[in-house]
């Protein structure tokens, strides 16, 4: 899914570091030397001043996939500085997804992936190929627990769960940052582990092979790990500056079981599929840097730039900008937001596969998810605070809109039957997304 | 000198008009005569320095030489210097030259509401950006005041911490009228620190359970003034010369010294209504007594 809820930001900074540092100076040794207050745990029970968030997304895919999606996030903050946050989400996608197959003059009969034909469908000429049942329900829990190893230095170790009926994700992070500079400076250091299990219906199929001949291997993993090195800098008072780099890399079995490649001849007819045949090692790259500026009580703007490029040739670029305007006495608030994303093609991607290459191409995949495209998001949120309800005698309740519209930018020179049918449909989506926070 | 329950001792004495305490685990009496000294004695060298009531004091040296530019001791500069700070970042809020409005203003109870035109009068005496200091050159002008007393007791407090810091490892507690500092938990657990609280008319205490660390309250207590049914705080907005309105009746904030704690919980009350919202933003440990 392309529209996912960004995590929330950590508060702008705040005049309590300006007050920090002026307090260094006048105290010198004194102020440095002391540790935060730290007050013991016994002054609220483990189950009381919980937050809690929550909210309810519905998304729609033009034609295609609806997902509806609650998220609920419970945190507290222990009176000694640690933290821990807990999460769940569910999620239950429908509708029809394109198998990768190319869009033809004639109909297309395709079995189901478990091989059964009850379950197969056919796409009528010219229209996309799309698998009609697809369905999916996906349950996902996350933790993490942040703990104040010294007054600068912090720990934060987390770990997600993801299940589906065909696919198991585990992973585990941890981090630690060090803050330095009184505290003007943040210097952290990540690391992730994940586990996939991919138990695809009928099994995996192996990469490149003939859809006809239905050769399927049993399940199929991967495994990623990456390391990511942040810096975040207040630059006045009203600024806030962050930079991180990142790697990842991820080996197995990376290919999407359900995407095919259809193989057609010189004249554009569809002469059989091949399933995807992806490498099976991925590294990416990653830099990131983000500016937060507070420009008075009611406006504050968040400008943020993301780099990154991988060895299968994607590279891509994201900008977004980010207003938060407060309102009546800051009791609303109105967020719009617009990002902009461009990537190229993977060196593998191909939208089909000419039958006199069939045998010699070595990785192939037509997910348009590794294409060249560029796509635009324009999302507003409006939050009302409600007083004199919830755990901290406030609660908010918002709505966001987020509409996502991806252009595909490379054409291949099409043969002549193929002509006239549109090969690379864009993809339109639209969020909804009511949440309330107590 | 005196026992306090089972496990503590108390060396007690007063200083700038507040009940002082050293506290220590018993068991400790040798030691607790002379460390008791050793923080009463930085609590009077302080409330001597920068009392605004006595006539020895600094502040009154600065006041006598109004209108000329005058050098002033290290320590005087680096409390002007953080004055300075502190009015920047809280926009006027914490003023150390709002002192003056008390001649308008006189918090005893009364219905005795000044005039508009007294305290008019008085506002161009006061702001921090109207005297000259280009540290450790101070030039105050004709008519202003300088007025250490917000932020002295919690200053008094840390400096009182780190001398004893550096002579002491084991479990202390620094206590001046209510704002206070700790330096780690005693042996059988965290120290346990009653906070009183103007409750309404009567006077309630709440227990914290303070491991390390500093606590600070302010408060609009029982200074005020009422007339045709409305209650003038004793907390001035330095930016317009009058009470804050709404402001909590007590604010404690948790901070790793008693200058920060204090500061906080006084711009908070600055902040009147919006304190609550202020110490969020902040992310700070608070209490906070509507």
């Amino acid at each position: 899914m392309q529209l996912k809820p960004r995590g929330r930001l950590p508060a702008a900074a705040s005049a309590r570091r300006q007050l920090m540092a002026a307090s260094c100076a006048l105290l010198g040794a004194s102020a440095v030397r002391g540790q935060e207050a730290r007050m013991a745990p016994a002054d609220s029970g483990f189950l009381e001043d919980w937050s809690v968030d929550s909210a309810l997304a519905y998304y729609h895919e033009n034609g295609r996939i609806q997902a509806v999606e609650p998220v609920v996030n419970v945190s507290k903050l222990f009176a000694d500085g640690q933290a821990l946050d807990l999460n769940a989400t569910f999620d239950s996608l429908s509708g029809s997804s394109p198998n990768g197959a190319l869009t033809s003059r004639m109909a297309q009969t395709f079995a189901s992936p478990s091989g059964k034909t009850s379950h197969g469908y056919t796409t009528a000429p010219g229209q996309l190929p799309v698998d009609p049942h697809y369905q999916d329900d996906r349950i996902a829990m996350g933790a993490n627990w942040t703990v104040p190893l010294t007054r600068v230095d912090q720990l934060s170790v987390g770990g997600k769960l993801s299940d589906e009926h065909d696919f198991f994700s585990a992973t585990v992070n941890a981090s630690i940052a060090h803050d330095f500079n009184e505290k003007n400076t943040t210097l952290s250091f990540g690391i992730n582990d994940e586990y996939d299990a991919l138990q695809p219906i009928g099994g995996a199929p192996v990469p490149g092979s003939d859809y006809a001949l239905f050769e399927k291997t049993g399940h199929k993993s991967k495994n990623g790990a990456g390391v990511l090195l942040g810096l975040t800098q207040v630059m006045t008072r009203n600024w806030l500056s962050e930079f991180n780099v990142s790697v990842d890399r991820f080996k197995g079995y990376l290919n999407d079981p359900y995407k095919i490649t259809s193989i057609i001849d010189s004249a554009g007819n569809t002469t059989g599929y091949e399933f995807e045949s992806r490498p099976d090692q991925r590294t990416r790259k990653s830099a990131y840097w983000e500016n937060r500026v507070a420009w008075n009580q009611q406006l504050s703007t968040g400008l943020s730039l993301r780099y990154m490029r991988d060895d299968w040739g994607v590279r891509s670029d994201t900008a977004q900008l980010h207003l938060h305007w407060s309102l009546f006495n800051r009791d609303r608030y109105v967020e719009p937001t617009v990002r902009w994303y461009r990537q190229t093609a993977a060196n593998f991607y191909t939208p089909f596969i000419l039958n006199t290459n069939a045998a010699t191409t070595a990785y192939q995949s037509s997910d348009s998810r590794l294409g060249a495209f560029h796509a635009l998001t324009y999302g507003l949120k409006y939050a009302q605070k409600v007083h004199g309800s919830g755990s901290r005698g406030e609660s908010e309740f918002s709505v966001r809109v987020e509409y996502y519209q991806q252009t595909f930018n490379e054409r291949l020179a099409t043969p002549a039957a193929l002509q006239g049918l549109d090969l690379y449909p864009g993809l339109k989506a639209v969020l909804v997304q009511v949440g309330w926070r107590f | 000198m005196e026992a306090r329950g089972e496990n503590l001792l108390a060396v007690c004495f007063t200083a700038m008009a507040s009940p002082c305490e050293l506290l220590l685990p018993s068991g400790e009496e040798k030691a607790a005569l002379n460390l008791g000294m050793l923080v009463a004695q930085e609590a009077r060298r302080i409330e001597k320095k920068f009392s605004r009531y006595r006539d020895d004091s600094v502040t009154a040296w600065i006041h006598e030489n109004r209108g000329v530019r005058i050098e002033v001791d290290a320590e005087t500069a680096s409390l002007i210097d953080f004055a300075r700070q502190c009015f920047d970042l809280s926009e006027g809020l914490f003023d150390v030259t709002s002192g003056v409005l008390r001649h308008a203003w006189r918090f005893d109870g009364s219905d005795r509401v000044p005039e508009a035109d007294a305290i008019r009068r008085l506002m161009p005496l006061v702001g921090f950006d109207k005297l000259r200091w280009q540290s450790p050159h101070l030039y105050l002008p004709a008519g202003m005041e300088l007025d250490f007393g917000g932020v002295g007791k919690e200053y008094a407090v840390d400096r009182a911490y780190d001398l004893l810091a550096a002579c002491r490892s084991a479990a202390f507690l620094i206590n001046f009228g209510g704002d206070l500092r700790a330096n780690r938990s005693l042996s059988h657990g965290p120290w346990q620190v009653g906070i009183e609280r103007p409750d309404a008319d009567r006077q309630a205490t709440m227990i914290l359970d303070l491991e390390h660390g500093a606590l600070a309250t302010s408060g609009d207590s029982r200074r005020y003034l009422m007339k045709d049914g409305v209650r003038y705080g004793h907390i001035l907005d330095p930016r317009t010369g009058w009470p804050v309105a709404h402001a909590p009746r007590s604010v404690t904030v948790a901070a790793s010294s008693c200058t920060e704690a204090g500061l906080l919980s006084t711009l908070a009350l600055l902040h009147g209504a919006r304190a609550r919202e202020f110490l969020e933003e902040q992310s700070v440990r608070y209490w906070l007594l509507e």
